[in-house]
């Protein structure tokens, strides 16, 4: 998405200095071009021809120059960029902003909207992971029942009983955990394919990139956690002693 | 070392399985509970170590009031017990060493001397040879067996045998007994259940008659 800011007119060189160099440092954007009033005049002049006359009627040039730069990355968040473009319009010397606002808020309710579904499947499919997990360490339970009955005659504490049963749900949740990750990455990998042209500007706006390291190593202690806990809350109700 | 105090047990009214049993049994005893099929012999067993609670009464072992213990305490009583369950109670999908070794995975103790111990206890029944077969591979009296050694593996001051003969020839069953002796000349307190009067005559010390839950008769030989 390109994204222009004009600068106010008859600008002194440092300040347009500061500026582009304040444009150049920052890691959202990248390519910056300073386009001068002459230049925003000939490209005028060259896209609409047709126009040249009214262009010939003002004796001054109307065109203010500008910085046009294009975000370094497709999937930054729309709050991102507008906090940015909001930071860049309190600076002096800069007149405007032009940027896809349309399309900025667009996304940035589409995320919000993606968002709230992931959470509500998420926090679904959270429950029912604990529950499918709880159960089969119940039926584990149920079938090992004549084992317990002895570990408990010959003396063995609740840990030594039940830490084979919580190792289990640990195990499940962890796995869980991986094979969705690897479903994950085939998905991310082999969709867009799948999709190819029809895609078509799509492909600009939704980025299929595969989860962060962060992101990983949480959904696997997630599972973890809760093949843990739905191990403990079976032991709690079905392994009393 | 093992004092009841008038014990009833009802598992459904208005039977009495056991009726104010009152008993001392003293460290180092040897001791029979016989009567006939009913009478209430597994019951109390159950009760010494606790599987089934008490409708009344008072049990203490070594001192303690077990029944006073908390639930999630009770294995420290249960570790200083053998017993010998009259349906053996073995694991059959784990091999004969796996279902001896379990006593002493429990404790905590070193693998090696687990084999030791375990291939020890097996030799005591003779039956050190199918340290590697599982039980369904085992005739009815060899998985007997088993559960003897499973019982003394771990050098119990209390075993307690549910009919521990009842399915061996005599000359077996006699071994067995032997080895009960010598466990109880370690310094075990042994109770047996059986009604194998030839047993009784040939082994007992003190024996017990129970009949109908109740305590009828104490004998000293």
């Amino acid at each position: 998405m390109q994204i222009i800011f004009f600068l106010e007119k008859d600008l002194p060189e440092e300040q347009r200095d500061s500026i582009e160099n304040r444009l150049e440092e920052s890691s959202l954007v990248n390519n910056v071009r300073y386009i001068s009033t002459e230049q925003a005049l000939e490209r005028f002049q060259q896209n609409f021809p047709d126009l040249q006359g009214i262009i010939e009627n003002i004796e001054i040039n109307p065109f203010p120059a500008s910085f046009e730069t294009n975000l370094a990355e497709e999937n930054l968040s729309p709050e991102t960029i507008l906090r940015f473009i909001q930071a860049m319009r309190e600076i002096d010397g800069i007149e405007d902003v032009q940027f896809n606002r349309d399309w900025v808020e667009r996304m940035q309710s589409l995320s919000r909207l993606a968002k709230a579904i992931g959470f509500f499947l998420g926090g679904i499919l959270t429950l029912a992971s604990f529950f499918i997990i709880s159960n089969v360490i119940r039926l584990n339970v149920f079938a090992r029942k004549e084992e317990i009955e002895i570990l408990r005659m010959v003396g063995a504490t609740n840990l030594f009983i039940r830490v084979p049963f919580l190792l289990e749900g640990i195990i499940l949740g962890a796995m869980g955990a991986l094979v969705s990750l690897a479903l994950l990455f085939l998905l991310v990998k082999f969709f867009p394919l799948y999709l190819g042209a029809s895609l078509g500007a799509l492909e600009e706006i939704i980025n299929f990139r595969y989860l962060s390291l962060t992101q990983i190593s949480m959904l696997i202690a997630g599972g973890v956690i809760i093949g843990f806990l739905g191990s403990l809350s079976c032991l709690a109700r079905f392994l009393k002693v | 070392m093992i004092e009841l105090y008038h014990l009833w047990k009802q598992y459904q009214p208005p039977r009495w399985a056991l009726s104010d049993i009152t008993l001392h049994v003293k460290k180092g005893d040897f001791t029979f509970i016989t009567g006939p099929s009913g009478s209430g012999k597994t019951t109390l067993l159950k009760l010494i170590f606790r599987e089934i609670l008490p409708t009344q009464g008072q049990i203490v072992i070594d001192n303690r009031n077990i029944l006073r213990i908390p639930d999630h305490k009770i294995y420290r009583i249960r570790r200083s017990m053998g017993i010998v369950f009259q349906d053996f109670r073995l694991l059959f999908q784990k091999k004969v060493f796996e279902n001896i070794a379990v006593v002493l995975q429990v404790l905590g103790i070193p693998r090696k001397e687990i084999r030791r111990r375990a291939f020890n206890a097996l030799r005591l029944v003779n039956l050190h040879h199918k340290m590697w077969e599982y039980p369904s591979q085992l005739s009815y009296g060899e998985q007997q067996r088993v559960a003897i050694a499973r019982a003394v593996v771990n050098n119990p001051k209390i075993l307690l045998a549910d009919e521990p003969t009842g399915n061996l020839d005599p000359e077996l069953a006699t071994e067995i007994m032997t080895v009960f002796k010598e466990i109880n000349r370690q310094g075990a307190t042994v109770i047996i259940c059986s009604h194998d009067r030839e047993l009784i005559r040939h082994f007992g010390e003190k024996i017990l008659f129970l009949y109908k839950g109740k305590l009828i008769r104490k004998e000293k030989l």
